[in-house]
C-alpha cells in the first residue's frame, strides 16, 4: 500500500491549501522529511516534508489546484526497492503522516499578513519566480512576442529542444487564450466568493475535495495585459498575489473606518532615553515603544472587548477571551506578522523579551505554523519608517488594527495654555464598522492613550 | 529557340554586349584562338577579331592591370581568369587599383573580372576556389554569383554595364549541367545587381545561399517538405556586394529562423557577415540560432572522397535545417 500524502492543515482556520509546485517528480526518491511540495494557503507558504521515505509514486493534485485539508495529494511507495513484496508494517495508516501536525518547527513560513499594516511596499517580492524565468529557455522572438502580448513565460511549456519556448508555443498559447473566455482581472477571478453578498451563507469550505478554483471547469485565464513600449510587466510572486487577494478581500469584507488619537509619549520617551542602554546591557535584548503600546492595547481591549473579536459569516460576533497580538516584523523575505500569545499576561520587560525572541525567529526564518496563527488583533509600527499617520487595512478576520506612528517632538499646548516641547505620537485605528462604531473605537483609543500617558518619570518595567 | 547551358549563356552575354558596345572587349589566357579553357568564348575571336578578344600571357596581374588601365580610359574590359584561383596574382590591381580608382580620381573603372570558381569537379586545391569573401571585404568592388542560366546571362550583362569593377564568379560545376539548360528570352535583358531572388517560398525557415549551393538547398528543402512537413524558403542572393538587405531581412523577419549555406569555408565567410547583420537587425525576430553550413576551414582537398566530405551538400543542409527547426 502506498502511503498517501495529505494536504496539511497549515493553520487553525485554514480549510484548504493549494499546491504551489512539486519539488519532486513522479518516480523520484524522497527521504523522510525531505521537502516534497510547496503548499500555499491564505495564511502561509510552506514546504511540505515527506511523511516517509520512498519513491513518489503518483502526484494526485497538480500545481495551482486547491483541495481541502486532509485530501490525498500524492502517493509514496515506501518499498519501492522491493516492489513485489510489500510488508504490512511498512504501510502505516494515514494517521502516521506527520505532516498534519501544525507545529512542525522546520516548516519554513512566510505570512502574507505582512501587508496588513497598509505598508504593502515593505513586503519584498520573492525573486524566485524571476529566477525561474531567467533559467527558462526562450528564443529571442518568443521573448519579444510574450512581452508584446503580456504573456507570463512561466505559463508556457516550451516544445523546442531542451524545453525551449519558441514561436509555435507562444502562438499556440495566444490562440488558446483567444478561444477561452476572458476574465477581467486576477482579483475578480480569485475572489469569486467575494462577489456574493457579504452576508451570504458560509461557503462549504470543509467539503472534502472542494476547490474554489473549480478545476473541473476550464481554468479561466484573464485577458493578456498589453503594455506600451515604456512600460515593464512584472509577474507578482505567489506571496504578492496572496497579499493582493487578502487586501481586496479585507476591504470587501469589512467596512473600514479609521480614527486617530494623539498621545503624549514624553515620559516614556525620556525613560527610554535614560534606560535603554542599561536595559539592553542588563537583559540582553532591546526595549522600545512597542511593548508599552502593546501593554496599553491590552488595557484598551479590556475596556472595549469587541475590539478583540471577529464577525462571522453567519453574522455573529465572536469575542476572543485571549489577547494574542500580531506584531509586524520586517525580514529579508518580507514583512511577517507573528503572534505574541497572551500578550496581556506579560510585564513591559516580559513583552520586550517576547518581542525580541519572535523578531529573532522571524529574521532567521524559524517561525513555526503556531507563530503564524491565532492572532486576535494586530499592532503595527510603521513609525520606524518615520511615518506620522497611517491608515492600515484590517488583517481578516480581526475587528481592527492599530498603527503606531513615529514619536516626534512637537510644540504642544499644555495646562494653563503654556506651550511645551513634547514627544508626540499618533495612534491610528482602522476598525470594522460592522462590529464597532466610533464610540467603541474612540473608547478603545482613549483607554490606550490614558494608559500610555499614565506613566510617570520613573517606570517599573518589571 | 533552343535551350542553352549556363556556359553558353555567359558566352551569349559577352557576345551581345560586345555587339552592343564597342568599348566592351575580352582579355585573358587562351580566350581567343582556343576559345577559352572551358570554351566560354568560343567563336568570339572569329566575330570580333584579335583586337577585341585578346590572348594574354599567363600573368594575371598584367591582365587585370591592363583591364584597369583600359577601364579608366573609357573602355569596358572583361578580364577572364582561366581558373578563379589565379585571381590572387592580380590581387593588388583589384584591391588597390580597381576598387579605389574612382575614389581617388573621380574616374570610374567599369570592368568585369570573371572566371570559373567553385569545386565538385575533382579540381584539387588550385582549381576549386571560392574567392568571394576576399573581395567581399573590399569597398569599391561588386561581387555577383549566378546560380541559373538566366541569371548567368542577365547578371553578366548588368555587370558589364555597371560603372564599377564587378567580380563575376561563375561556377564551373554548373557550366554544362543538363538540368540548368534553359530557353532564354530573345530580347535583351539584365538581372539587376544587388537584388536577391526567392527560389522557393516558405514560412518555417529561410535558407540564404548563392551559387551552386542554391541547387543543394532546393533539394534539401524538397526533402524537408516531404519528410518533415517543413515549409522552407530558399533565397538566392545572386549579388553578394551589394547585398539585398531588404529581401534578406523581409524573409527572415517572416520565418524567424535562418540557415546560411555557402561553399566557401566557414570562418570570415559571407555567412559571418550575414549572421552579424541579422543578429544586429533582427535579434528579436529570431526563434533559433543563426546557423551556417559551409566548407570546413581547410584547404580544398584533392582526393575525391575528401572532396565529397569537404563540400556542403543537400544531406548536410538537411541535418542542419532539422536541428534548427527543432530548436
Amino acid at each position: 500500500m502506498p502511503t498517501p500524502v495529505k494536504m496539511p492543515r497549515l493553520g487553525e482556520s485554514v480549510a484548504e491549501g493549494t499546491v504551489g509546485s512539486w519539488l519532486k517528480q513522479e518516480g523520484d526518491w524522497v527521504e523522510k522529511d525531505e521537502s516534497l511540495a510547496e503548499i500555499i494557503t491564505d495564511k502561509i507558504n510552506a514546504e511540505l516534508p515527506s511523511p516517509v521515505a520512498g519513491r513518489l509514486a503518483k502526484i494526485l493534485v497538480q500545481p495551482d489546484q486547491t483541495v481541502a485539508v486532509g485530501v490525498d495529494i500524492a502517493l509514496i511507495e515506501e518499498n519501492a526497492d522491493v516492489a513485489a513484496s510489500q510488508s504490512v508494517e511498512a504501510a502505516p495508516g494515514p494517521d502516521a503522516a506527520p505532516v498534519e501536525s501544525p507545529a512542525r518547527a522546520n516548516v519554513a513560513v512566510m505570512d502574507k499578513q505582512s501587508a496588513s499594516d497598509g505598508n504593502g511596499s515593505k513586503a519584498a517580492v520573492q525573486p524566485s519566480r524571476v529566477g525561474e524565468e531567467e533559467r527558462q529557455r526562450i528564443s529571442p522572438l518568443a521573448r519579444r512576442l510574450a512581452r508584446e502580448h503580456g504573456i507570463d513565460l512561466n505559463d508556457i511549456a516550451g516544445t523546442g529542444t531542451g524545453g525551449r519556448v519558441r514561436k509555435e508555443d507562444i502562438l499556440a498559447y495566444i490562440e488558446q487564450q483567444q478561444a477561452a473566455p476572458a476574465v477581467p482581472s486576477y482579483a475578480a477571478a480569485a475572489q469569486a466568493p467575494a462577489t456574493q453578498p457579504v452576508y451570504s451563507s458560509p461557503a462549504p469550505v470543509a467539503q472534502p475535495g472542494y476547490t474554489p478554483a473549480a478545476p473541473s471547469a476550464p481554468k479561466a485565464e484573464p485577458a493578456p495585459t498589453v503594455i506600451g513600449p515604456d512600460e515593464e510587466l512584472v509577474t507578482p510572486s505567489r506571496m504578492r498575489l496572496a497579499i493582493a487577494e487578502h487586501m481586496v478581500r479585507s476591504k470587501r469584507t469589512s467596512p473600514h473606518a479609521t480614527t486617530v488619537v494623539e498621545v503624549d509619549m514624553t515620559n516614556i520617551a525620556k525613560w527610554l532615553e535614560k534606560n535603554k542602554e542599561d536595559f539592553k546591557r542588563r537583559e540582553g535584548y532591546s526595549i522600545s515603544y512597542v511593548p508599552f503600546v502593546m501593554k496599553a492595547v491590552c488595557e484598551g481591549i479590556r475596556k472595549v472587548p469587541t475590539i478583540n473579536s471577529s464577525w462571522t459569516e453567519d453574522n455573529k460576533i465572536i469575542i476572543k477571551k485571549r489577547i494574542n497580538l500580531g506584531m509586524a516584523v520586517a525580514t529579508d523575505a518580507g514583512l511577517v506578522v507573528p503572534t505574541l500569545y497572551d500578550t496581556d499576561q506579560y510585564t513591559i520587560a516580559g513583552l520586550a523579551k517576547q518581542i525580541a525572541a519572535i523578531a529573532q525567529r522571524a529574521r532567521s526564518n524559524k517561525l513555526t505554523v503556531q507563530d503564524m496563527q491565532n492572532s486576535t488583533f494586530v499592532v503595527n509600527n510603521p513609525g520606524t519608517f518615520g511615518t506620522i499617520i497611517s491608515v492600515p487595512i484590517i488583517n481578516q478576520p480581526h475587528a481592527g488594527i492599530l498603527s503606531m506612528d513615529a514619536v516626534v517632538k512637537r510644540p504642544v499646548v499644555i495646562e494653563d495654555d503654556a506651550i511645551a516641547v513634547r514627544y508626540m505620537m499618533y495612534l491610528c485605528l482602522s476598525f470594522d464598522h460592522r462590529i464597532l462604531d466610533g464610540a467603541g473605537a474612540g473608547g478603545f483609543l482613549q483607554a490606550v492613550r490614558t494608559k500610555l500617558q499614565s506613566y510617570g518619570r520613573e517606570i517599573d518595567a518589571y | 529557340m533552343t535551350a542553352v547551358t549556363y556556359l553558353e549563356a555567359i558566352g551569349q552575354a559577352i557576345r551581345e554586349e560586345m555587339r552592343r558596345d564597342e568599348a566592351v572587349f575580352l582579355l585573358g589566357e587562351d580566350v581567343g584562338t582556343y576559345g577559352g579553357a572551358f570554351k566560354v568564348s568560343a567563336g568570339l575571336m572569329e566575330e570580333f577579331g584579335s583586337e577585341r578578344v585578346i590572348d594574354t600571357p599567363m600573368a594575371e596581374a598584367a591582365i587585370i592591370g591592363s583591364a584597369v588601365g583600359a577601364a579608366i580610359m573609357g573602355m569596358r574590359p572583361i578580364a577572364e581568369m582561366q581558373f578563379i584561383d589565379f585571381i590572387t596574382c592580380g590581387f593588388d590591381q583589384i584591391v588597390n587599383m580597381a576598387s579605389k580608382f574612382y575614389w581617388r580620381s573621380g574616374i570610374p573603372a567599369p570592368m568585369v573580372i570573371r572566371g570559373p570558381s567553385g569545386g565538385g569537379v575533382k579540381g584539387g586545391p588550385f582549381h576549386s576556389a571560392s574567392p568571394e569573401a576576399w573581395f567581399f571585404h573590399v569597398p569599391g568592388i561588386k561581387v555577383v554569383v549566378p546560380s541559373t542560366t538566366y541569371d548567368a546571362k542577365g547578371l553578366l550583362k548588368a555587370a558589364i554595364r555597371d560603372n564599377n569593377p564587378v567580380l563575376y564568379l561563375e561556377h564551373k560545376l554548373l557550366y554544362r549541367l543538363p538540368e540548368l539548360r534553359e530557353e532564354l528570352p530573345e530580347e535583351d535583358y539584365t538581372v539587376p545587381l544587388g537584388k536577391a531572388i526567392t527560389r522557393r517560398a516558405g514560412e518555417d525557415m529561410t535558407i540564404l545561399t548563392y551559387g551552386a549551393m542554391v541547387h543543394q538547398c532546393l533539394k534539401a528543402a524538397q526533402t524537408l517538405e516531404q519528410e518533415d512537413d517543413l515549409d522552407v524558403e530558399v533565397v538566392d542572393l545572386r549579388s553578394l556586394m551589394p547585398l539585398d538587405r531588404e529581401a534578406i531581412l523581409e524573409s527572415v523577419k517572416r520565418t524567424n529562423k535562418v540557415l546560411i549555406v555557402h561553399e566557401d569555408t566557414l570562418t570570415g565567410g559571407i555567412g559571418a557577415e550575414l549572421a552579424a547583420m541579422l543578429a544586429e537587425d533582427l535579434f528579436e525576430y529570431l526563434d533559433g540560432p543563426i546557423t551556417r553550413v559551409a566548407a570546413p576551414d581547410a584547404p580544398f582537398p584533392y582526393a575525391p572522397p575528401l572532396e565529397e566530405a569537404y563540400l556542403p551538400n543537400a544531406e548536410k543542409i538537411l541535418a542542419a535545417a532539422r536541428k534548427l527547426a527543432a530548436y
